[in-house]
């Protein structure tokens, strides 16, 4: 289990409230601390369409990187006429560097079982997939050993609440490659297909499971809902910021501490990279990497950056996998992107050409910086291939892929320039690099 | 510096060695194809491969409908190279005409006589059966499906990927194709040595990134240099 960052005084706790708790799995243990009231409630009194108003009125957006409106998704998946629909909690957790979510599985399963349950009843879905990365064994134990309390108890089941509905709930976990967080190709995995993602539109809430209506949503997303349908979503839309209300798991990797830690949207990033210690004598920062493999590379004066879904965009990073890297004066930028683009690159599906091809020679224009080895023109044709690779591509993971190399263009031209006119890497990291460089 | 060159003697030779010798140690760029595979991406699907039949037999039916397909015409079933373009052979030409006579026999239904018969290691059918009727059978359990089966054979023997065909109806290429997207399935027992680089390379990812971010980030193991 990761290690827990105790965030600053008078930051709420929503997400990781129960940590600490010794069983997490206990049912007793759970319901005194509120949980199935908020399914209760919403069964019993909200209604779907209460259910949507008021998770609508929260402001909650989805955790998984994208930042969607919840509510909208809820109603369109409600409104599409089917047979059947789907509630797929997306606890996957792509990025290898990151436990934000199995951290939450681990020490909150049962917030996660009532929102699946909450979100299954509101839009009219018999079965919830709680889908894990198979590694995160703790995790799967905890789930499986909560969603059979929690069925004994006739929260969920055959006839869930006594509302005469079946609502099922069951755990899947899923292995084999980064892109299985992408909600297209997680529905795939689930289906027994090849990993590649769907054109969309139709998105998923439409068209998605079987073809049928389905929900996907990150497990932090689906535990913020019972919390705002006990608290009420005025509560939760005064935690945060404005446009995106509520609090967001880390994963912060600092220079004295790494771990997970429940911070409220539109914190500063500066607050959030504190929460990872200081710097030791003689090193200092420079540069944060948000996001994930797909990150953006910030330097310190991007400090302020409120740590929301649009102002991260707006400077070139985003939540991504809501890792934050802090990277000391040793770290050489143009080796960080290189390294990142390579397993981004990697890591694609193939199914595009975008995909396949351009986000490989993103790659390999970032290994011949860091070798020495660069061609005239190389970055305008970062640039340009960038642009390119964001305008076709199908899925936003190769979108995404050109971040850490075009804010590292953007934030440290210089460092960038030293590679690619003389051949110098400052941070001494490129070690072949003068060979190039004579003459 | 060209003031200095001019005026010591010998002095523009020994820097004309010093750039060769360096060059001599420096890592060689040019890639020994096809020696050295090009470095392409794991999941790269530009690779052309024929399967073959439970008999042994290639399925290629020699019908030019994938050659009619490829938008850049980068098959050529004929081996003839019409426009001048790079082209693929199926094997000897000579053989075409055999091929389609043997299709011709299946499609009767009567035994193809099979010079390059070759019978895939023989498997235990039973556990797999089993592993099928723990899961109903269920084409869109096949991940689980092939997973256990994995465990059981400790990798995909391909004989066993006919029987889970033949008995959930999912056809044999769409089961190839999601066994071979997944990085943790595989198609050789662990111990083989001859593991293909592609599975190596999928393998290693993970573990690799996080080396990677942690030595680049002015982690402990890149030392204080
Ligand atoms: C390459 C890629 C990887 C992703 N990985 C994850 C992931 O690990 N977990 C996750 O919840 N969402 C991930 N997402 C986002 C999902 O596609 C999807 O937007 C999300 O699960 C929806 O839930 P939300 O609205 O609650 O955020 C990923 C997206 C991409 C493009
Ligand atoms: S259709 Fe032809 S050109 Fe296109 S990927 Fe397939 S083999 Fe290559
Ligand atoms: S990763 Fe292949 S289409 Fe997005």
């Amino acid at each position: 289990m990761s290690t827990i960052l105790s965030s600053a005084k008078g930051w709420p706790s929503i997400l990781l409230a129960r940590a600490g708790a010794s069983k997490p799995a206990d049912l007793d243990d759970a319901i005194k601390a509120g949980a199935f009231e908020a399914l209760r409630r919403s069964v019993r009194e909200l209604g779907p369409e209460g259910t949507i108003a008021e998770v609508k009125a929260s402001g909650l957006r989805g955790r998984g990187g994208a930042g969607h409106l919840t509510a909208a998704k809820w109603q369109a998946a409600a409104e599409t006429p089917a047979k059947e629909r789907y509630v797929v909690a997306n606890g996957y957790g792509a990025d290898p560097a990151t436990s934000t979510d199995r951290t939450l599985l681990e020490t909150d399963p049962y917030a996660v079982i009532e929102g699946v349950a909450i979100a299954a009843f509101t839009i009219g879905a018999e079965t919830g997939y709680i889908s894990v990365r198979a590694s995160a064994t703790q995790a799967i134990k905890g789930l499986e050993t909560a969603i059979e309390a929690a069925t004994a108890r006739n929260f969920i089941g055959e006839d869930a609440l006594g509302s005469g509905r079946r609502v099922e709930i069951e755990v899947r976990p899923v292995q084999g490659a980064y892109m299985l967080g992408e909600e297209t190709v997680l529905l795939k995995a689930l289906d027994g297909k090849r990993g590649q993602p769907e054109q969309r539109p139709p998105h998923p809430a439409t068209r998605g499971f079987h073809g049928a209506p389905t929900v996907v949503q990150n497990v932090q997303t689906l535990a913020s809902v019972p919390w705002i349908i006990r608290h009420h979503a005025k509560a939760f839309g005064a935690i945060g910021f404005g446009a995106a209300p509520g609090t967001i798991l880390v994963d912060v990797r600092g220079p004295e501490r790494s771990g997970v830690a429940e911070v409220p949207m539109g914190t500063p990033l500066e607050a959030i990279v504190e929460l990872g210690g200081r710097f030791a004598k003689g090193r200092s920062l420079k540069a944060v990497v948000v996001g994930g493999p797909t990150g953006g590379i910030l330097p310190p004066s991007e400090l302020k950056t409120p740590y929301t879904f649009d102002d991260l965009r707006s400077v070139g990073a985003h939540i991504g996998s809501g890792s934050v890297i802090a990277a000391d004066d040793r770290a050489c930028v143009v080796d960080v992107a290189r390294l990142l683009t390579r397993f981004s690159a990697d890591e694609a599906c193939g199914k595009t050409i975008p995909c396949r091809i351009g986000v490989r020679r993103i790659a390999e224009i970032g290994e011949r910086l860091t070798t020495g080895t660069s061609r005239a023109g190389d970055l305008d044709l970062l640039v340009d291939l960038s642009a390119d690779v964001v305008g076709s591509a199908l899925c936003d993971h190769e979108r995404l892929a050109t971040l850490p190399m075009l804010s590292g263009l953007r934030y440290f031209r210089d460092e960038l320039d030293a590679h690619l006119l003389r051949g110098e890497c400052p941070a001494g990291v490129c070690r072949p690099i003068r060979l190039g460089a004579t003459a | 510096m060209s003031l200095l060159t001019g005026l010591v003697p010998g002095l523009g030779m020994v820097k004309g060695m010093a750039l060769t010798l360096r060059r001599f140690f420096a890592p060689k760029a040019t890639v020994m194809y096809p020696e050295m595979p090009a470095d392409v991406a794991t999941k790269f699907r530009g690779r052309l491969q024929l399967l073959y039949d439970e008999y042994g037999g290639l399925k290629c039916e020699t019908c030019f409908q994938c050659a009619q397909a490829c938008p850049i015409e980068c098959i050529d079933m004929g081996g003839m190279d019409t426009k001048g373009r790079f082209h693929v052979h199926w094997g000897p030409p000579e053989t075409y005409g055999e091929r389609r006579e043997e299709s011709a026999l299946r499609r009767s239904g009567r035994t193809v006589p099979d010079r390059a018969y070759e019978h895939f290691a023989p498997f235990d059918i039973e556990t797999v059966d089993e592993i099928l009727e723990r899961f109903d059978h269920d084409p869109k359990r096949m991940l689980q499906i092939l997973e256990d089966t994995q465990d059981t054979f400790g990798f995909l023997p391909v004989a066993a990927l006919k029987r889970i065909s033949e008995r959930t109806g999912a056809w044999y290429a769409t089961i190839y194709g999601t066994a071979s997207y997944y990085g943790h399935l595989r198609f050789e027992p662990p111990s083989a040595k001859a593991q293909s680089k592609e599975v190596r390379a999928r393998r290693a990812t993970d573990q690799g990134y996080l080396d990677a971010l942690g030595a680049s980030l002015g982690g402990k193991s890149r030392g204080d240099a």
